[in-house]
């Protein structure tokens, strides 16, 4: 796939989702080209959903989505070098019993025979050597996160999706996460229901019941999604909760 | 591939936590564990198969030292000790009870009490009565005769299993693979 | 994680843990062709000798695991004291007793990696089968790693029981449990998939 620099980017036609009957994405067409990126939405808006269609992780009902150029649900293989996930929840991205373990994990999952040294070189740069044969049960939430960033890392995607990347850290580890992203060379696409996640980013997608509600730069989009979420809050809660 | 190899995992798995929860003991120091719970829904959760597979995998974790039998048992020995037809009879039981699940039409509660009460009592009992008679140098009856004070607890199970499942299939549908 | 094996080396760690399961083998079978109890009292006595001679620690770890078979001894002695058969009890008890021993004697003195590889040596016919080794590694790995996710998961089912409720939840646990164990298959799947799958 060498010399497809015109492919570059991430390309939705059309695109929509359906899972049993319920209308879950429809409709999407972006082209995503940016540094960073920041797609905002109310929970259940389908944030996530979009998120696991441009990771390949689910196929489109309807329309295309290429990442590169290839079709991320179908070619895997390709997407390991191009598209890395930062899942919400770590312990529902990390598979292996010990660090060394999991940072090679994707590594050996590319056909790298060098996983091993690899993987203990990038701990000791991050002097952190001690943790290799450590067993992931005993990390805390935040160096559980740390731990999938690099074993994404590792993989040298040329993206990587963020789902929530601050939820549940605390402040200072959260500093240290946003210090980290900020300095990364990949394409970010960050998915947040927080403005204040996504204030930094050259574009921000704002999702609404699986539809693109507003597209641009992040002052504009983020000032119009921070006071309809006030307006909504201030309304009485009970219509939507109970719905 | 991968949600077969995830859900036989997680459910080797689940059997290895069922055996840290507390138990409930019966008379003549009799437990029911969780444990041997966990064998049956192996089955009639995830089906024949996969259900198979995945004790298969906890009894390979077991035998290679790690002490994940309930009372934190583990290792080579109990392999060579008494009750070795019951673990040789752990997966058989699974399949059985999975097998009885996929093909039944019955409703979900009543296959999976059938296929429990089958796979995980009669098949169960056809390998591990045959391992204590050999093990203890004792006639088949007599072997069987030892082990009539389990069989209370384990028609239990066969009732548990059956709510168990319905709970599961009345609660997540989707995520009942052996009526997928 | 933790294992039945000793953490403190002795000379029996270092011999090569197929040769160790191949002589438990050759031990068990030649056990069950003992019938005369002095012989088997012989191999007993051995035995214990053997666990003495590595250690006090082996020899205390290695009884303790016999403990479970109590219930089988007391039936044993009563059933062959009624019988008026004592030495026929004796030669039951003196081989089940061995035969658990020697078991975890390897057990305890083999590295779970070790045993690990004896495993995969004997799992690599079923590649042609279509069950490629690498992938049962695979689930040996995600298993010890998904022991102590599931266990913690099931303490919040319980306090989260407690907290609503006087009573224990019993069997009733098991079906959030199950539940837990299905939502976490889920999003293993998902997160192989995410990076490359299971082959």
């Amino acid at each position: 796939m060498s010399g497809t620099q015109d492919q570059a980017g991430i390309e939705l036609q059309g695109a929509g989702l359906t899972i049993r009957g319920r209308v879950i994405l429809s409709d999407l067409t972006l082209t995503l080209t940016e540094a960073r990126i920041g797609i905002v939405g109310r929970n259940g808006s389908g944030k996530t959903s979009l998120l696991r269609l441009i990771a390949g992780l689910v196929a489109a009902t309807a329309g295309s989505v290429q990442v590169d150029g290839v079709d991320p649900a179908r070619d895997r293989k390709t997407m390991l070098s191009r598209l890395g996930i930062l899942f919400q929840n770590p312990d529902h991205q990390i598979l292996m019993p010990t660090v060394a373990e999991e940072l090679t994990f994707g590594l050996r999952q590319m056909g790298r025979a060098d996983a091993e040294t690899v993987a203990r070189a990038a701990l000791s740069a991050e002097g952190r050597s001690h943790w290799a044969d450590q067993p992931v049960s005993t990390l805390s939430h935040g160096q559980k996160q740390w731990l999938c960033l690099m074993s994404v890392l590792l993989m040298n995607p040329a993206t990587i999706l963020l789902d929530e990347p601050f939820a549940a850290l605390d402040l200072p580890t959260e500093a240290r996460l946003t210090r980290r992203l900020a300095a990364l060379p990949q394409r970010l696409i960050t998915i947040s229901h927080a403005p204040a996640a996504v204030a930094s980013c050259d574009r921000v997608i704002w999702l609404e019941c699986g539809r693109v509600r507003a597209d641009g730069p992040a002052t504009p989009v983020l000032a119009e999604f921070t006071e309809a979420m006030a307006r909504l809050g201030a309304d009485d809660a009970d219509a939507d909760l109970s719905a | 591939m991968e949600r077969s190899l995830s859900h036989i995992a997680l459910f080797a798995a689940l059997i290895a936590v069922l055996g840290f929860v507390p138990q409930i003991m019966l008379p003549f120091g009799v437990p029911i564990t969780a444990q041997s719970l966990g064998i049956m829904l192996c089955g009639t959760v995830l089906g024949a198969k996969r259900g198979a597979l995945a004790v298969l995998l906890f009894l390979a974790l077991v035998a290679i030292g790690l002490p994940l039998l309930s009372g934190g048992r583990g290792g080579l020995g109990v392999f060579a000790s008494p009750t070795v037809g019951f673990l040789i009879g752990f997966p058989v039981a699974a399949f059985v009870a999975g097998l009885i699940v996929e093909r039944s039409r019955a409703s979900i509660g009543l296959a999976a009490g059938i296929g429990a009460l089958v796979g995980g009592v009669i098949m169960l009992y056809a390998f591990g009565i045959p391992g204590l008679a050999l093990m203890l140098d004792k006639t088949l009856p007599e072997a069987a005769l030892m082990i009539t004070a389990f069989l209370p607890g384990d028609l239990i199970k066969v009732v548990l299993a059956a709510l168990i499942t319905q709970g599961i299939a009345r609660m997540r549908p989707d995520a009942l693979l052996s009526r997928a | 994680m933790l294992t039945l094996t000793s953490p403190r080396e002795t000379p029996l760690h270092g011999w090569p843990a197929g040769v160790k399961l191949a002589g438990l083998c050759l031990f068990t079978l030649a056990l069950f062709q003992l019938t005369a109890p002095l012989w088997l009292v012989g191999v007993a006595v051995a035995l214990a000798l053997g666990h003495l001679a590595l250690g006090r620690d082996i020899a205390a770890a290695g009884f303790g695991l016999l403990r479970p078979l109590w219930p089988f001894a007391l039936i044993v002695t009563v059933w062959h004291l009624i019988l008026h058969d004592p030495s026929g009890g004796a030669v039951i008890l003196l081989r089940m007793g061995s035969a658990v021993a020697a078991a975890n004697l390897v057990t305890m003195t083999t590295r779970l990696s070790d045993m690990l590889a004896v495993l995969m040596r004997l799992v690599a016919p079923l590649s042609r089968l279509g069950l490629p080794g690498d992938r049962i590694a695979l689930a040996v790995a995600l298993v010890i790693r998904f022991i102590p996710v599931l266990s913690d998961r099931i303490a919040l089912i319980r306090s989260a029981w407690f907290a609503r409720s006087l009573r224990p939840p019993g069997w009733r646990l098991l079906v959030p449990a199950a539940l837990a164990a299905l939502d976490e298959a889920e999003h293993v799947a998902e997160s192989l998939r995410a990076r490359g799958g299971a082959g």
